[in-house]
């Protein structure tokens, strides 16, 4: 490759060479309109032998057209004294005096101008680009010589959190959240511009992003975390002191503080909660569809829902339907929070016996619940599920909600029986499904130890609202015509929450999932390698799936 | 005379699958679905890892070679067999689905 530039090149500039270079270019290698396209489908083939493949190259001087590899565009250039020719493909330039390919900046910069219209008259979003140093991070880079490589081998991310007294569920949430990517990916690029002004205004989000720091500093010294511990305490005043706390409530109370202060520290206005742009919302939220089909009408009210979590029954079909009753009016007051997603079908009687912050996805939908009732009509499922898939299609199933919990049907104009169904309209970018092993009814606590298996690899598709089949009242989701291949809506697991012991006494540990197919058991201060099989093996308390394609935009 | 007419029958198939083949590349060139693709492509090689990896594979031989005794043909042949077999089967999968997705929608094929 020279570097001193083409002299052929330099003279076919010379001589307006930039104008056909310029028709070639839009024509032949980045078309910006139908005719164009079609001119090339047409066209391009080699003379010689008809080949179309990669590698074919058009003559500069004459629009010949040669491929490469059995060397005809060489043989053009040979017989008519055409130095130069065009890739089609990459727009690339040959020189055959030279025997390589050369570069023109202002060349460059037109090509880079024409393919930049080929893509809006495809619609295609901007292409993307991976990220380049600017001038200022260049000093920066040069400033700080010292660099890491991440490896199959290195052990970096991963330290230990010190236990200070029962805080086990905390330091599991905060491995977990230390090893969701795209948070990593968003702390560790810098990205909170914190508008916290004094030192009294403490931000959960700065410290988060420390927590990140200290974790990738290469230090093997467990970590910590009371700045953390302090932070959550003083704004989730319920989990205050040093008692066991339930994994699952400190992770809805960080994420929602964390949310806060995004939100409070970027001064975006309260006004409509449901669609913060903050990162917890941007990775945590989706949109959760709820169906209720009038039984007489079958007319459909559909509500859609923000949760960060997905909180599923474990236990057989419940035997109560007053699950309504307490989401209707614990909504009212924290209406402002993504719920837990806590309720499907069959949440029974339980219902998360303290303050989680938590807003069951019936807040907006008409609903009168007569009076509590004890039996169900058709329950969905009358059995134990034992895996994560069977309890989404319990889930997703559609309940009947019996004579006792009427609806107002506003077709009817009166109270009726009705289905429901809950779907995933909006699938989150990290999926946490929480089984919900611990059972508080009146009177008695107990936890469910059930095996409930879990796939490392998870595909949502049957889940979505789209899978919903729209046929009145027998709403039923549609298994069948799920689309293969597509891993549109597939999920893969890099955390696990477990508990050990019973409701009053327990101890927590994860297993996380650090580069790829790595597994480590975290247990406060103890990281131990571990297989992908003992991570299924586990009892799995809270699961976090990540999403395997993301969408630009 | 089996052999030949099998011979020939292998010929004119191979035949109708190059025309078959040409005229799938008209449609994905005229319909702008090629470029969709090769965006596509492009976007799932930057998130997996393969651009990063042939980047520094590239890197390296430019370095053992050194850069003025080095062309693009040479690092072409170099880099191919490595690239091919670098590509993940899930993005070959998906590939393979949107380009049968697009030839079922073209029913005047
Ligand atoms: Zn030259
Ligand atoms: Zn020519
Ligand atoms: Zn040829
Ligand atoms: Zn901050
Ligand atoms: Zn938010
Ligand atoms: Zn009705």
């Amino acid at each position: 490759m020279s570097s001193t530039g083409c002299q052929h090149l330099q003279a076919y500039k010379a001589a307006g060479g930039k104008e056909t270079f310029r028709i070639i270019y839009s024509y032949f290698v980045a078309c910006s309109s139908a005719d164009a396209r079609h001119k090339k489908a047409q066209i391009c083939k080699c003379v010689v032998c008809g080949d179309y493949r990669p590698r074919l190259h058009a003559c500069l001087s004459c629009i010949y057209f040669g491929c490469y590899d059995k060397k005809h565009i060489h043989q053009h250039a040979e017989e008519n004294k055409h130095h130069l020719a065009i890739d089609v493909s990459y727009g690339i330039i040959y020189c055959f005096v030279c025997g390589d390919y050369v570069y023109d900046s202002e060349l460059e910069e037109l090509a880079r101008a024409q393919c930049h219209r080929a893509s809006a008259s495809l619609g295609l979003k901007q292409k993307f680009f991976p990220w380049e140093p600017s001038e200022e991070e260049l000093i920066l880079l040069r400033c700080n010589p010292k660099r890491r490589r991440v490896t199959e081998a290195s052990h970096i991310g991963l330290r230990g959190l010190i236990n200070l007294g029962n805080t086990c569920f905390m330091n599991c949430i905060l491995q977990s959240l230390a090893h969701t990517p795209i948070l990593r990916d968003y702390f560790m690029a810098d990205q909170h511009a914190c508008q916290a002004t004094d030192e009294s205004q403490q931000c959960l989000v700065c410290e988060m992003a420390r927590l990140y720091q200290e974790f990738y500093s290469g230090s093997r010294t467990p970590y910590i975390p009371y700045r953390l511990l302090h932070l959550v305490w003083t704004n989730a005043r319920h989990l205050a002191g040093y008692e066991q706390q339930d994994a699952h409530e400190f992770l809805i109370a960080a994420l929602d503080v964390l949310h806060r202060h995004c939100k409070e520290m970027n001064g975006i206005s309260d006004s409509n909660p449901h669609h913060c742009n903050c990162i917890i919302d941007r990775i945590f939220t989706g949109g959760l569809q709820s169906d209720v089909t009038c039984k007489r009408c079958n007319n459909v009210s559909t509500t859609i829902d923000p949760i960060w979590d997905i909180s599923l029954d474990l236990g057989p079909g419940s035997i109560h339907s007053s699950h309504l009753l307490p989401s209707a009016t614990a909504a009212a007051s924290t209406a402002q929070t993504p719920s837990t997603g806590n309720t499907g079908a069959n949440n029974g009687s339980s219902g998360n016996s303290s303050s989680a912050p938590s807003s069951l996805p019936f807040a907006s939908a008409d609903i009168t619940t007569h009076s509590p009732s004890t039996s169900f009509t058709n329950s969905p499922g009358n059995y134990e599920p034992t895996s994560l898939v069977e309890c989404l299609k319990r889930f997703t199933k559609t309940e009947h909600l019996g004579n006792s919990a009427k609806i107002k049907c506003s077709k009817c104009h009166s109270y009726q029986e009705s289905t429901k169904q809950l779907t995933m309209k909006k699938l989150p970018i990290v999926a946490c499904f929480h089984l919900k092993r611990f059972e508080h009814s009146t009177g008695y606590h107990k936890k469910i130890s059930t095996f409930v298996s879990f796939p490392e690899e998870l595909d949502m598709t049957p889940f979505m609202s789209s899978a919903r089949c729209s046929n009145g009242f027998n709403g039923q989701v549609l298994r069948s015509r799920i689309p293969t291949l597509t891993c549109d809506n597939k999920y893969s697991l890099f955390a696990v929450v477990n508990h050990y012991g019973t409701i009053e006494s327990g101890h927590y540990t994860c297993y996380i999932r650090s580069l790829k197919e790595q597994w480590y058991r975290c247990e406060d201060h103890l990281i131990k390698r571990a297989t992908a099989g003992e991570v299924l093996n586990s009892e799995g308390y809270l699961l976090f799936y990540h999403k395997q394609v993301l969408e630009y935009d | 005379m089996t052999i030949l007419v099998f011979i020939q029958s292998l010929q004119e198939r191979k035949l109708k699958d190059a025309q078959m083949r040409a005229t799938i590349n008209q449609k994905l060139v005229e319909t702008g679905e090629r470029e969709r693709l090769k965006e596509l492509l492009r976007a799932r090689l930057i998130e997996c890892g393969w651009r990063d990896e042939l980047k520094a594979y590239c890197k390296e031989i430019v370095q053992q070679k050194g850069l003025e005794h080095i062309t693009v043909d040479d690092l072409v042949t170099e880099m191919t067999p490595r690239g091919r077999s670098l590509v993940p089967d899930e993005v070959k999968k998906e590939l393979l689905q949107r380009i049968r997705t697009f030839l079922a929608q073209q029913s005047n094929m």
